[in-house]
This record gives C-alpha cells, structure tokens and sequence, in this order.
C-alpha cells in the first residue's frame, strides 16, 4: 500500500490520495478483513433482523454454524427483495425484517425509487454507509476541501441528513434533477465553477441538451470546471455519453449495492469499484446457487460488513454483474463489476437473450428516437417476438410515423435477429413513468 | 486549495427581491434553525419514535433540512419524498407504512398528483397534523380528522404554525422582521455568512410581535391569501 499523507507544500495542503486508507488494502488484507466482517455481521444481523433469523432458522443454521468463509458461501441462506416485502405484509413491519429500533437507534427511513412496486424502506442511522463509499468516490476524482460539489438529487426521498462531504469543508450546490432546474444547474456551474457533479442520468442530459439547443448558451464554457461526472439510475447512453464528452463533461458511472453501498468506476473505467469493508459481493448462477467465476455473467448477492442498521445477508440483487478481482490500473485491489442488465429483464425471444442495454443504442441513432426511451413489453420470459414501445419527439419526425417505425423494425432485426413489433408513443409519455432519473424498461403491458 | 475558513456547506436557493436565487449556509446556522423549529414541534407533544414525513424539493434544503434537524433532536424518526406530481405516490405509501404522525410541506403539486393517481385525501391525511403550504392549505383544512397547520417559506427560513393558529413562527433571535408595505422584509441578526440586511421576502403579510398564547415570544407572519 502507498504511504500517503497530508504534507505542506509552499503553503499548500497536499491531501492523501485515498479519502480512507482501507482503499489501499492489499487483497490479502481485504480477504482477512472480510472473513472477520462476515462473521460478525452474521451474528448481529442474526441478532437484530428478524427476517435473517426466521430464514436461518428455516434453514436450521445459527451464527455459530459459520466459522470460515467457506462455511458462509456454503450454507448461509439468500434473501430477496421479494422475501423483505412478503415479510414486511405479513408482519406488518415497515423495515421489512430487518430490525426492530427503538427511538434514538435510527434517525431516518429512506425509501428506494419504487419503480418495481410500493418504495423498500432503508433505515439510517447517523452516517450510511452508501454516504462513505459515494465520498470515497467523488474524493478519487479530484474533490477536495475548499471545493464546490453539484449534488443533483433524482428526488428528495433521501432528505437532507447526510453532511459527510460538507464535513470535509466542501460546499454541496443542491440541485433537482428536473427541466426547470436547468437553468440554476447552469448558473451555479458558472458562478461557483464545481469540481464534481453527481447524479446525472439520461433525462438529464436529454434536458441539458435542449437547453444548450434552445438557448445557444456553451456547454463547454459552463462544465469547464468539473474533473467528473458521477452518473447514475441505468446504463449510460453510448450517444449521450458522447455528447457529454463533446461539452467536456467526462462521466463514471454508478450504481447501488444492494441498497447499502455504492459503487462507481474510477478513473480507470474498467468496472465499478465496490469497497470490500463495507460489502462482502458474491456473483452466482442466476438460477440456482453456484458461484460464477471472474469475468462471467451471474446475479450480484450481497452481504453488509458495516451497515447496522440494513443488515443483509446474501441478498440477491436482481442484477446481472460481471465481476473483476484483480489490481485496478488505479492501484486499488477492490473488487469491480459491470451491470449488464436485471433478472426481471432477462426475456427470451426466439431463443436469443435480450436485455434492455444492448437495444438502447440501436434506438437512439434515429434522431426522431435519439432520446432512447423505450420499453420491453414482458408478457412472459420466453416470447417469439421483441415487443418495444418506443418514445419518438414529433418535432423531429422526417418521413411520417409509419416510417419510422419500419425503419426502427429493420435495424433492430437486423442487428438482434429476432421478429421485432414496435408501438411508438410521444416521449413525453414514457417520461411520466418516472422516477426522473429513469424509467422501467420492462414492462408487462 | 482554496482557504476553507469562510467556506460554506451547502448552497441551497430562497426567493428574494422578486427573484429566485443561490443562498449560502454553514451548516452551523441550519443547526440554530432547528433549535428554534424544536421549540415549536415539541409543544405538539408526539411521541419520540413516531414518523415523520418532510415534504419538500431538494433545492429547499436551507428551509426544510432545519426542520429535519428538529425532529432528529426530538427523538421522532424522519422520512422524506419529493413535493412534486410525480412522487406522490411516496406521500401515500409512506403515511400507509410508517403511520406518520406528522407530514411538513404539502402542497399543491403533492395534491395534484393523489388526485391524478385516483387517492383520495381523507384516508391519507386523516388522524395526522399536517403542515400545508399556502397553495395547499384551503383544501387540506378542509378535511375531517388532521390537524391542519400553515407553514411557509420566509426567504431563506421555513416558519411553522403553532396549534393556537395564530401565525407562523419565525425565530426571533435569528431574524428580525418587519412589513413596511404588503410584504414581509427581514435581515439577519447573527453571524451568517450570507447576511441580509432588510430584503424583501415577496411573501405578502403582516408580522404580530406580541406573545403568541402557546408561550413563544418569536414574531409571527400573519399571510395574506
């Protein structure tokens, strides 16, 4: 691990590489501190999530059983989004089964987007663990005390109680993610000149775009200032992710981990970094239990080392991860992974696999459908075509509607192979479905 | 690097001079707010470990993340959505889940969106107090069974009703208010590192000075619908 410490140069304070120096960990040492966190979550999860217990119990395992990591991979029970919901209605316990607080131990309940069904509750306590790792992040690239950060919130599910990031004597420019905060997101880059910004997501460079279109104002003059973009909600579009290099915004990419940490690429871009002594990752068969080795596709499970008061254990995702557990060129040996789609999106269509991310760019290359908002219409997991509603702007249509549907049916044949129906509608209307920083993808009608 | 004495925590934005605008805050000041906004929640007496739902935008952050702080400091645990059409739907579901025994910052957008998504408003507000914004506030009092507060935002302050209903708190020690005309101006008494000195809030009212009967001494904004 490299020494790095705060020093005094010429007056200025260079600060140390890593915000936390458990990012310099060699893998051994990660391992070690892994199996340590393992088993200790295991006992306190057992201990305070009545969910963990009822399915170890289930399964006839107490913590104790648990002695190695082998132990663990072996016999420890999953847990799913489903079984904290199911648990949460038949119990009526609003933390799903994950604890039970007593006034003073928690000081909020967050809530996930929703878009798959009524919002999962997040119990905080003072410092999430998610608000650790996303500042580790924003730190890697180039945030620093003194500086200005963008904070653009999909909404305000979150409140205002994390302070991590202004505790570093950072000043956080809070911004909506929504059209009309264009302008002020605009304005505050110019006046304040930012170092990082974070979330972005594909509507909001859609909004950004017919800003700069309508208005002629420079993107390049406004974003000058920033060292990185944090996006974040879905895969990030090839086309917009083009346009934003083309205004000098350079974005890395971010994800959730199981709803108790965060995971972004660095500087690198090879993968999402997840830190390991805060999340034990698993990736494994997505229909049945096997461990999928590095660079293979398999659904991300996730245990909790550090976050007491969400305390999972095994938690499968839903999503479809390739994961990477070799030295990053960024020096970190913390595991990364890339999302390649979700469970629940998986369709089969003439016996061909087909996620969401892979149509994207096929769409968004008509310039009436360059918004790249679409739907796969999942009326089962096997189906004999591609059913897409698929959003087109009026104002861009060049040959009818007709057309362009024929046109977006003959690409995507062309390139997926399989019979393809498309119903288009106004983007205006996909973009209700909301939460704004995304929409469902899939969809079963 | 930049000195970091005089920097601040957080850039939110509040209405000002028939304008809407950044304003800065260390997160120290947004900590005397909440004191002031404590003194005001907890004559309401709910009891600690009970939900809180904050209805608010994110750039409201400098108003609505004092009254957070307060219900932290009082024991009750806080839980947030959007004020917007489109989130709703959290507004419901929370209140269902968590049985909220209180909801800040309704307005009319939240309303929109229940009636667009077919709620009606009874079953969600009813048996919970509920501070509405002006825009929201007419239809929500309506209602049987919630006790229907005002609250709004005064520049960059967020000022609560009191169960005696006889205006909105401000804090005095921090503000010091005065309505020349039709409208409320107000200028910072403490040490802020975004000062203001007698700016003109756009929120249409008189100021009461006098004791309010629950027992506050800080001024009240009387609106004007």
């Amino acid at each position: 691990m490299r020494m790095v410490v705060s020093t005094a140069v010429e007056g200025r304070t260079a600060y140390p590489d890593y915000l936390d120096p458990v990012e310099g960990l060699s893998r051994d040492d990660l391992n070690r501190l892994q199996e340590a966190g393992v088993m200790a979550m295991c006992h306190r999860a057992y201990r305070r999530a009545p969910l963990i217990r009822q399915v170890w119990q289930d399964a006839g395992l107490v913590p104790s059983d648990v002695r190695s990591m082998a132990d663990f991979v072996a016999k420890a029970p999953f847990i799913t989004k489903d079984s904290m919901r199911e648990f949460r209605d038949r119990h009526n316990d609003p933390a799903g089964g994950m604890g039970h607080f007593g006034p003073g131990e928690i000081l909020s309940i967050g809530t996930t987007s929703g878009t798959t069904g009524d919002p999962t509750p997040i119990p905080s306590g003072s410092r999430a663990s998610t608000e650790d790792t996303f500042t580790r992040d924003l730190w890697h690239h180039g945030l620093r005390p003194g500086d200005y950060h963008t904070a653009l919130a999909f909404t305000f599910r979150g409140g205002f109680r994390r302070r991590m990031v202004q505790e570093l004597n950072i000043a956080e420019i809070i911004v909506s993610m929504a059209p009309g905060e264009i302008p002020f997101l605009c304005e505050a880059s110019k006046r304040f000149r930012p170092t990082t910004m974070a979330s972005v997501s594909n509507p909001l460079l859609l909004a950004l775009e017919q800003y700069f279109e309508r208005t002629g104002e420079d993107p390049v003059e406004v974003f000058k200032s920033y060292k990185a973009a944090i996006f974040g909600g879905e895969p990030l579009s090839v086309r917009l992710g083009a346009l934003a290099k083309s205004w000098g915004l350079d974005l890395y990419e971010n994800t959730g981990v199981g709803d108790v940490s965060s995971a972004a690429e660095c500087k690198a871009r090879a993968g999402m970094h997840a830190y390991e002594d805060v999340t034990y990752l698993e990736c494994i068969d997505p229909d049945g239990a096997d461990p999928v080795p590095d660079g293979g596709l398999g659904e991300l499970v996730v245990t909790s080392l550090s976050e007491n008061y969400l305390p999972i254990v095994r938690y499968r995702t839903g999503d479809l991860v390739s994961m990477d557990r070799s030295q990053c060129a960024c020096g970190r040996n913390h595991v990364r992974f890339k999302v390649l789609g979700r469970t629940s999106d998986q369709i089969i269509v003439e016996g061909r696999t087909i996620l969401p991310r892979e149509l994207m760019m096929l769409i968004e290359q008509h310039s009436e459908t360059r918004a790249g908002l679409f739907q796969i219409i999942r009326t089962a997991r096997e189906m004999d075509a591609l059913k897409l509603r698929v959003g087109y702007d009026a104002g861009r249509l060049s040959d009818g509607q007709d057309r362009l549907g024929q046109r977006l049916r003959d690409d995507l044949t062309a390139a997926i192979g399989v019979r393809v129906e498309i119903e288009l509608v106004l983007d205006q209307e996909l973009l209700k479905l909301g939460p704004p920083h995304k929409i469902p993808r899939v969809t079963k009608a | 690097m930049t000195m970091v004495a005089n920097h601040p925590d957080i850039v939110g934005r509040y209405d000002i001079e028939g304008r809407t605008d950044f304003y800065l805050v260390k997160r120290t000041e947004l900590d005397r707010s909440a004191f002031a906004l404590a003194r005001i929640i907890e004559r309401f007496g709910i009891a600690a470990g009970r939900y809180i739902l904050t209805v608010a935008l994110s750039q409201e952050i400098v108003q609505f993340a004092p009254f957070e702080e307060a219900c932290t400091m009082l024991g009750f645990i806080g839980t947030n959505a959007d004020a917007s059409p489109m989130d709703a739907g959290r507004v419901e579901s929370i209140c269902r889940q968590f049985d909220a025994a209180a909801v800040c910052g309704v307005d009319a957008a939240v309303l929109q969106g229940l009636d667009e998504a077919g709620h009606a408003l009874g079953p969600i507000f009813a048996g919970r107090i509920i501070w509405a914004r002006p825009d929201a506030y007419h239809r929500l009092a309506a209602l049987e069974g919630a006790t229907v507060l005002r609250c709004a935002k005064i520049g960059p302050a967020l000022a609560l009703e009191c169960l005696e209903k006889g205006g909105l708190h401000l804090d005095g020690r921090e503000w010091a208010l005065s309505a020349p005309e039709r409208t409320i101006r107000m200028t910072s008494r403490m040490a802020r590192i975004h000062p203001l000195d007698d700016v003109d809030t756009g929120v249409a009212g008189t100021v009461d000075h006098s004791a309010c009967a629950c027992g506050s001494r800080d001024p009240r904004v009387i609106l004007r619908d």
